[in-house]
């Protein structure tokens, strides 16, 4: 007998919606389950790590394809399910049902379009109304929204992800072919690149840090906020509420990198830019070896700033069925026991600690009418 | 990124037949219903609070559709910048002018210019052109009673127009001061027989806001070649519409677009500024030809407290997606002789970025 979630997933995994009752039942649960995460989640390694979907239900299922399917391999999806695409609906079901069956294999936290607000002008409350014919079923996901964690800390991340060899970077298309990869630089040498250096233009940027990696990966959708200057700050905030307009809750979730120094205001009229300077200091004081973060568009799918101590992963290919770019998810494999360089000392004075070994999966939008559902494109708009 | 060896999409992926299956009076009809989209949008940033025009509700059919903040933003760049070029070249000398919109669709420009430049109005002749079934459409939106007043039969044409038609048909209108024209453009080149009533020896602007792009690459060439050589007095050329067809963005543009039947003819030819720029120049706008991307006009044309009021309007939730579309869209303007007080009058960009 199947039980009444393996049913639910099984619809959803066909693109069909889930009768009211059932989403009312599956996001009570959901709630049960998050209201007991803490703001910032432990997740163990290995993990993969996924930015912004937008109800691209297509382009999710080609996400676990090329990635592996739940429960096999462990997700953290960094926010920004809904919005935008045809599908929002079926894919952030699909995710918290997924949630609510295999908790331990899939963490989900919030973006900057989990909000009401957001949704109301972006596709998914009227999704729901064309969908349901009211809109209990947008209340239901928005009390989801409200209990989702802000953040999720990666801890025990190999320095490689290879075995044989200290590959830091490695990036990896969608048949898993290796379109590059990057060895982890002695502590005195330069990178050495095999097969094209993962820097160019084509697979995305990324470039090694040196020595071997003990620090965490923090997660989270945006970025920092000036008013949180440890990880240990985001734990405290009050989380369970309507993403707010300004503030930490706010900065995180909507805050984006870029080439300034120290805190810039956001084009986005919410949030603030943060500079290299920033990531580095709060990266050192807090432990960390890498932020990994979504919410921008990235054309090759991830992009690593300020000497790898960040990096942006974009899942969502062909953006809003208009952008024309790839999407990525991000690897981050298990330690093995013993392995690595060891971490010298005069690069214990460098504030850049030594990110984990990093694979980086790119893939393509969905080929049109696959796997037998429907894939019915809104018409993206264009100036005529 | 050209090279890239991931480029979306793959080859073939969303080719469609539709475009190649069409008898020519079909592939008109997609063009023709562009306008409606244009209508639509104009309508949408509107009633959004972009922009003012008390007209954009007349020549919309069916309900407004809402459009997505970029799209609002795009049409309030794409409308305001071409208004600042008109509004230099109207205001510019008091002496009699000319403008010749083609492909003007359901434009309300020159309705707006009656209520906020009614003065210089009165020394401009303005021409619009447009297939017959899309002025017919204009015309009747013209000439209806005005909702607001069902009692009473006054209409656009009898309440705003400068000067009583002349003569008046389903599709045409002709008057001293306002002209529509049910015309293909194809047949427009030197040494063509002018439309009624325009005039070749008056300064005169030609404004082409998405329409060009629709005709082939010589149909396109002897319309702005016709301007150069048939018309003696000072001319100027305004062109808005996509560049960037080469990269991925302009890639999916083009099948999403194939898709609906609707070809970019010039854009292969035309793809970025540079070669925008020099279109004009060869085809005789040797006084000066300008371009500028959408992102640059909004960052550059638009002063800081009016980037305050739109970025207030509404909340752009992805900059780099509104970077992308912006950067493939541009308007181009170049001109002849001393013309309308356009040399330097606005910050000019230099290359593409697409
Ligand atoms: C996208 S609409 C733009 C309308 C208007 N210029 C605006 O921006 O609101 C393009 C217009 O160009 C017109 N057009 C395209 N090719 C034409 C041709 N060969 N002759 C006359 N009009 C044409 C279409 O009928 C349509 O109204």
């Amino acid at each position: 007998m199947m039980s009444d979630l393996d049913y639910a997933i099984s619809q959803l995994r066909a693109c069909k919606p889930i009768p009211e009752p059932a989403v009312r039942e599956l996001c009570y649960k959901a709630r049960e389950l998050l209201i007991e995460e803490s703001n910032v989640q432990i997740v163990d390694a290995p993990v993969t790590i996924c930015g912004d979907i937008h109800g691209q239900f297509h382009d999710l299922m080609e996400l676990f394809r090329v990635g592996g399917d739940v429960p096999e391999t462990n997700y953290l999806f960094m926010g920004d399910f809904v919005d935008r695409g045809f599908y929002s609906l079926e894919s952030f079901l699909l995710l918290l049902c997924l949630k609510v069956r295999y908790p331990d294999r899939i963490t989900l936290i919030r973006g900057n379009h989990e909000s009401r607000q957001i949704t109301t002008v972006y596709g998914f409350y009227d999704e729901c109304l064309r969908k349901y014919g009211s809109a209990n079923v947008w209340r239901h996901c928005c009390e989801v929204f409200d209990y989702l964690a802000l953040g999720a800390l990666v801890v025990g991340a190999g320095s490689s992800i290879s075995d044989t060899d200290e590959i830091e970077v490695e990036v990896v298309g969608q048949f898993g072919e290796v379109i590059s990869r990057m060895k982890r630089p002695e502590p005195s040498t330069t990178a050495t690149a095999i097969g094209g250096p993962p820097g160019s233009g084509a697979s995305g940027s990324a470039a090694g840090t040196k020595g071997v990696n003990n620090g965490a990966v923090l997660c989270v959708h945006g970025g920092l906020s000036p008013l949180v200057d440890s990880v240990d700050k985001i734990r405290l905030l009050d989380r369970k509420q309507e993403v707010p307009h300004e503030g930490a809750m706010c900065d995180l979730l909507w805050s984006d990198p870029d080439e300034i120094d120290g805190w810039g205001l956001s084009p986005r009229g919410a949030g603030f830019l943060f500079g290299a300077d920033i990531v580095k200091h709060f990266n050192h004081i807090n432990n960390l070896s890498l932020i990994a973060r979504a919410h921008q568009l990235v054309m090759e799918g991830f992009k690593e700033m300020f000497d790898s101590s960040i990096v942006t992963v974009w899942s969502a290919p062909n953006y809003c069925y208009r952008c024309g770019n790839v999407a990525a998810i991000l690897e981050l494999g298990e330690e093995r026991s013993g392995a690595g360089v060891p971490w010298s000392a005069t690069d214990r004075t460098t504030v850049v600690r030594p990110g984990p070994g990093r694979r980086y999966r790119v893939f393509e939008a969905a080929p049109q009418d696959s796997r037998g559902m429907p894939a019915k494109k809104p018409v993206a708009d264009y100036f005529l | 990124m050209s090279s890239t060896p991931l480029r979306f999409p793959g080859p073939n992926r969303f080719r469609s037949d539709k475009e190649k299956d069409q008898t020519p009076e079909a592939k008109d009809r997609v063009v023709q219903q562009t306008d409606q989209d244009a209508s639509q949008s104009r309508l949408s940033a509107v009633e959004t609070g972009y922009l003012v025009d008390p007209f954009a509700r007349a020549f919309v059919e069916g309900p407004v559709q809402k459009k997505l903040p970029l799209i609002n933003r795009g049409t309030y760049v794409r409308t305001t910048a071409i208004d600042q070029l008109v509004t230099r070249f109207l205001t510019s000398t008091s002496s009699r002018k000319q403008i010749i919109s083609l492909g003007a669709g359901s434009d309300t420009r020159y309705l707006r210019l009656l209520t906020t430049h009614r003065a210089a109005a009165a020394s401009l002749l303005y021409h619009e052109i447009d297939f017959s079934a899309v002025t017919s459409r204009k015309i009747r939106a013209l000439t209806r009673g005005a909702p607001s007043s069902p009692s009473s039969p006054s209409s656009l044409v009898s309440e705003l127009l400068l000067s009583p038609p002349t003569a008046l048909t389903d599709d045409a209108l002709a008057s001293a001061h306002y002209y529509i024209h049910p015309l293909d453009l194809r047949t427009l080149h030197p040494g063509c027989a002018l439309p009624a009533g325009v005039e070749r020896g008056l300064p005169t602007l030609f404004i082409s806001e998405c329409c060009l792009i629709y005709l082939a690459p010589q149909e396109a060439d002897a319309i702005v070649r016709w301007i150069t050589t048939d018309f003696s007095g000072d001319v100027g050329v305004v062109l808005y519409e996509p560049i960037g067809g080469e990269d991925a963005f302009g890639q999916v543009m083009v099948q999403n677009l194939a898709a609906r039947g609707i070809v970019l003819k010039t854009l292969k030819k035309y793809s970025s500024l540079e070669r925008q720029r020099e279109r004009l120049r060869v085809l005789g706008l040797v006084g000066g030809q300008e371009a500028a991307d959408v992102d640059f006009l909004y960052e550059c044309w638009v002063g800081e407290r009016e980037r305050g009021r739109i970025g207030g309007l509404e909340m752009l939730d992805e900059m780099e997606e509104w970077r992308l579309l912006a950067r493939h869209y541009c308007v181009v303007w170049g001109w002849r002789g001393g013309f309308g007080g356009w040399e330097g009058a606005w910050p000019v960009q230099g290359g593409s970025r697409v």
